[in-house]
């Protein structure tokens, strides 16, 4: 293959990446609804161990596997953010349900 | 903020460091290397980093941001221009604002007063209320000083400033000045920063005689998360092991005070140095280094003035003063406003 096509299968390969961290995204969205929901702090050390491990574990390389740990260090940084701008969204907007309902009862 | 991890930091320890940035609201940067841990925490909140240094495994913090937000230069890039009346402070011209340390009598200020406005001064200074080391020492005229400063300012079209000293005086100066100036003294008097800072006045605001950069700014960040955004930043000179002169006059500070913030800066080489004949350089050199005003004490008789003869100008070292300080503006890209005499020849 010349350089051109390894580039054009980067491109397809960045692709699906960005695919794949959106689906894993939409999890992580969807986890910190129900961990506001239960009252479960944003931050668990031992699931992003188990998650490290489980990723690390699988890895067969050619990318060694601390730099697969730093590759999931940066994802999991981004859905731990994600989690807690959810969380906030939702603490907010009930936040303001909440005062925007007992307005008319005031008055009633 | 970025937290650097000891070598020696286990993994609980680590967790402990990201568990309490996540509930301070900051979103994390893990970076786990051959022998440190780095975390990059990100987000505006306004933390004691010492919490954070405090914690086990943490080997240091590092701050990137500074802790003043409104003062930063990074909230103005451009620059701060206070404008009073005809009068731009922070633009091209370095704006000279020139009197006697104290007021003594309506005649003396009114004399002095023409003086520095023939000579392009555009800011007229004087002590009503003054804080001396002392309290023994003559204390001002007080209100009739503010009085005799507005008329002296009226008469030879120029502004005033004056030094507040306490929350109190507020009302009776805002009828007077033009600019309120807060002492060296007072720099974290943050009661009087925040009431001024309620004003619709702009502030020439003095750096402490042991106060840092960083204080002074957050000094002046006080002021303006009240409200006014008007701030003159002012060196003076700080306190060094150097006894031969009053304060060493911080020079370098202009060029980091310009850097860190977007507020105007003004130099005081009278106070600073405390000596007449050590005044023109020092004020040269301000120019030189990129004051936007300078604050100088003239007296027409400072033989026998009541505050800080011996740091007065003579009305003719004034004038050959602002000769040079032309000069000099001129080749830093600045200009100082000409004197009567220039302004007829032009």
């Amino acid at each position: 293959m010349e350089i051109e096509d390894w580039r054009d299968e980067i491109d397809r390969l960045d692709e699906q990446l960005v695919k794949l961290l959106n689906a894993r995204s939409q999890c992580a969205i969807e986890l910190g609804r129900l961990k506001r929901e239960l009252g479960l702090p944003i931050y668990s050390p031992d699931r992003e161990r188990e998650v490290i491990a489980h990723v690390t574990g699988i890895n067969h390389g050619p990318l060694e596997r601390d730099a697969v740990r730093r590759l999931f260090e940066r994802i999991i940084d981004e859905s731990r953010s994600l989690e807690r701008a959810t969380v906030e969204k939702e603490t907010n907007f009930r936040a303001k349900n909440a005062k925007a309902r007992k307005v008319p009862k005031k008055r009633s | 903020m970025v937290i650097v991890m000891d070598e020696t930091a286990t993994e609980e320890q680590v967790s402990a460091v990201i568990d309490k940035l996540v509930r301070l609201g900051f979103d994390i940067h893990r970076s786990t290397g051959v022998r440190h841990t780095v975390l990059g925490a990100v987000g505006d909140r306004v933390i004691d980093w010492r919490d954070i240094e405090l914690l086990a495994g943490v080997k240091e913090v590092l701050r990137v941001t500074a802790p003043y937000k409104l003062a930063s230069r990074s909230f103005k890039p451009e620059g701060t221009q206070i404008k009073i009346k005809d009068v731009v402070i922070g633009g091209r011209e370095v704006v000279m604002m020139a009197g006697p340390c104290t007021v003594e009598s309506r005649d003396q200020v009114m004399a002095i007063a023409e003086i520095v406005s023939r000579n392009g001064a555009k800011v007229l200074r004087g002590g009503a209320f003054k804080p001396r080391t002392s309290p023994y020492s003559f204390q001002g005229l007080g209100e009739e000083g503010l009085k005799y400063l507005r008329q002296a300012a009226d008469r030879h079209g120029l502004l005033v400033v004056s030094e507040v000293m306490e929350p109190s005086q507020i009302p009776l100066f805002i009828r007077y000045v033009d600019i309120l100036q807060i002492g060296a003294r007072n720099m974290q008097n943050f009661n009087l920063l925040r009431e001024v800072g309620r004003l619709n006045k702009p502030v020439l605001l003095k750096r402490g005689p042991a106060a840092t950069i960083e204080e002074t700014l957050l000094a002046a960040e006080y002021v303006m998360s009240s409200g006014n955004h008007e701030v003159i930043i002012c060196e003076r000179g700080i306190r060094t092991f150097e006894p031969y002169l009053r304060n060493t006059f911080d020079i370098s500070a202009i060029p980091v005070f310009k850097k860190f913030s977007h507020l105007p800066v003004v130099a005081d080489p009278s106070h600073a140095t405390g000596r007449r004949d050590k005044v023109p350089p020092v004020a040269q050199a301000a120019v030189a280094a990129g004051v936007d005003a300078l604050l100088i004490e003239v007296h027409n008789d400072p033989e026998n003035a009541l505050c800080d003869g011996a740091q007065s100008l003579l009305p003719d070292q004034f004038e050959r003063l602002m000769h040079r300080l032309r000069l000099i503006a001129k080749a830093v890209d600045r200009e100082v406003a000409p004197g009567v005499e220039e302004a007829a020849l032009k």
